[in-house]
């Protein structure tokens, strides 16, 4: 129906009509004020799709969401299923970044200008609470990749939540190098290099990944022995914070 | 969104599985009734329940409240189902021959039953027969016009359809509807 009122609308256009969508109802209302035929052609379609059965489907019972529950709780918790974001993702994943642009500032301006007087407030414990933070950190790289690493090969998978993850490590894993780099520990800086290009792949790739684009990035992430570095460098920094009383002691991979 | 709803839903997003048990219990029986009219049998119905709670839950995050969350959990399983039908049935030409005498062809007899029960198994029959003559596409947007009452608007984002797609699809599921009902309740077209 085109806006005459005086043409026949199709029958398409009265099951349009019948169903509420009819794009120009007020015309067509029109039309068939005056029209028998077309009010009968309308009869016609609204006993035949009266006529079309709502059988219920079968009754499932009223422990049914109980038993969708128990089947379904599992599934929720295999590795790579994606976890909800939680309210105060935004504050919890903020943090780390500022803490990292925080403990970096504070290192670099502590050495560049020591206080007057030389006080040994600097070195030691500066370099000790920036190994605590950067075991946080590749602690939570851990998980990310870990994620990835264990979704299910063969469905599509929806990678935003370690996306948005992995866009927020990045930020705190540059800062973290850069302290690195500047501190003298060039096997802490190499690791946080490859764990960078691995932050930027999944942060700037699809959010949705195809069972291909899942096993290649899952073959490159092995193949670069990431996972395993991070763990390895992960481990040494909590065997180095035990033993920081002790004495400084270089990564070397 | 419903306030109950709401509830859970909080609780869900701060990765409390309380509260998305609560939503699955809550919704389970009405995203069955949707799936089982559009696969047409229980087993399938009860998988692509689970297929929608768990894609519900991994998109939790993108969940809009300013919408109801039962309309976006019963778009999320219309969605399921949906994919569930093609993978049933890769069928893309239409099946359906035009014209009541074909489909009227398909039956033994075209005479109007003076009992109405047996017209109405006669009706039921005819439908199944049509529905089962539908592409996966038509199947899905009728079921979702006439049985939920979802606007073309909705079955379209629920599909992922364009408008005029998903509009044609309820146009021609009517069709066929329409041919093989129509000789047995002797309303000609």
């Amino acid at each position: 129906m085109t806006g005459d009122a005086g043409r026949h609308p199709s029958a398409d256009d009265l099951v349009l009509y019948h169903y509420g969508e009819a794009d120009d109802r007020e015309l067509l209302e029109a039309h068939l004020g005056g029209c028998a035929a077309c009010r009968a052609e309308l009869g016609r379609v609204r006993v035949a799709l009266a006529a079309v059965p709502s059988d219920e489907p079968p009754d499932r019972g009223a422990d049914y969401g109980a038993r969708v529950w128990e089947r379904l709780q599992p599934r929720l918790d295999v590795p790579g299923a994606a976890r909800p974001r939680r309210p105060f993702a935004l504050r919890r994943v903020l943090l780390p970044v500022a803490l990292a642009a925080s403990l970096v500032l504070a290192f670099l301006l502590g050495r560049h200008y020591p206080r007057p007087g030389g006080e040994a407030t600097s070195g030691p414990v500066r370099e000790r609470i920036l190994l605590v933070a950067v075991g946080d950190h590749l602690e939570r790289s851990q998980v990310v990749l870990l994620e990835l690493l264990n979704a299910d090969p063969k469905a599509t998978l929806d990678v935003s939540a370690e996306q948005r993850s992995a866009e927020d490590l990045l930020s705190a894993n540059r800062l973290y190098r850069l302290a690195a780099a500047r501190t003298g520990e060039p096997g802490v800086a190499r690791v946080l290099e490859e764990l960078e290009r691995v932050l930027v792949e999944v942060a700037n790739g699809p959010s949705e990944l195809g069972p291909e684009e899942t096993l290649a990035l899952r073959r490159r992430i092995e193949s670069q022995g990431v996972l395993f570095k991070v763990r390895v460098v992960g481990s040494q920094i909590r065997e180095r914070q035990r033993e920081a009383a002790q004495g400084p002691r270089k990564i070397e991979l | 969104m419903e306030e109950s709803d709401a509830d859970a839903l909080a609780l869900a997003r701060a990765g409390d599985s309380e509260g998305f048990r609560v939503l699955v219990e809550r919704h389970s029986r009405a995203l069955f009734r949707l799936a089982y009219r559009m696969t047409g049998n229980e087993h399938d119905a009860e998988d692509v329940v689970q297929e929608a709670f768990l894609r519900a839950y991994r998109r939790l995050h993108q969940y809009d409240e300013r919408a109801r969350f039962s309309s976006w959990l019963h778009r999320i399983a219309a969605n399921c189902a949906y994919d569930l039908l093609r993978v049933r049935r890769r069928r893309d030409e239409d099946p359906w021959p035009e014209g009541p005498d074909a489909a009227a062809a398909e039956f033994p007899s075209t005479e109007p039953a003076p009992d109405r029960l047996v017209l109405s198994a006669e009706v039921k029959q005819r439908l199944s027969v049509a529905m089962s003559r539908m592409s996966a596409q038509e199947k899905a947007a009728f079921v979702l016009r006439h049985f939920e009452g979802m606007s073309i608007a909705e079955i379209g984002e629920a599909l992922e359809l364009e408008a005029s797609a998903t509009k044609q699809s309820v146009l021609r599921a009517v069709r066929k509807v329409r041919q093989v009902l129509a000789p047995a309740m002797g309303l000609a077209q």
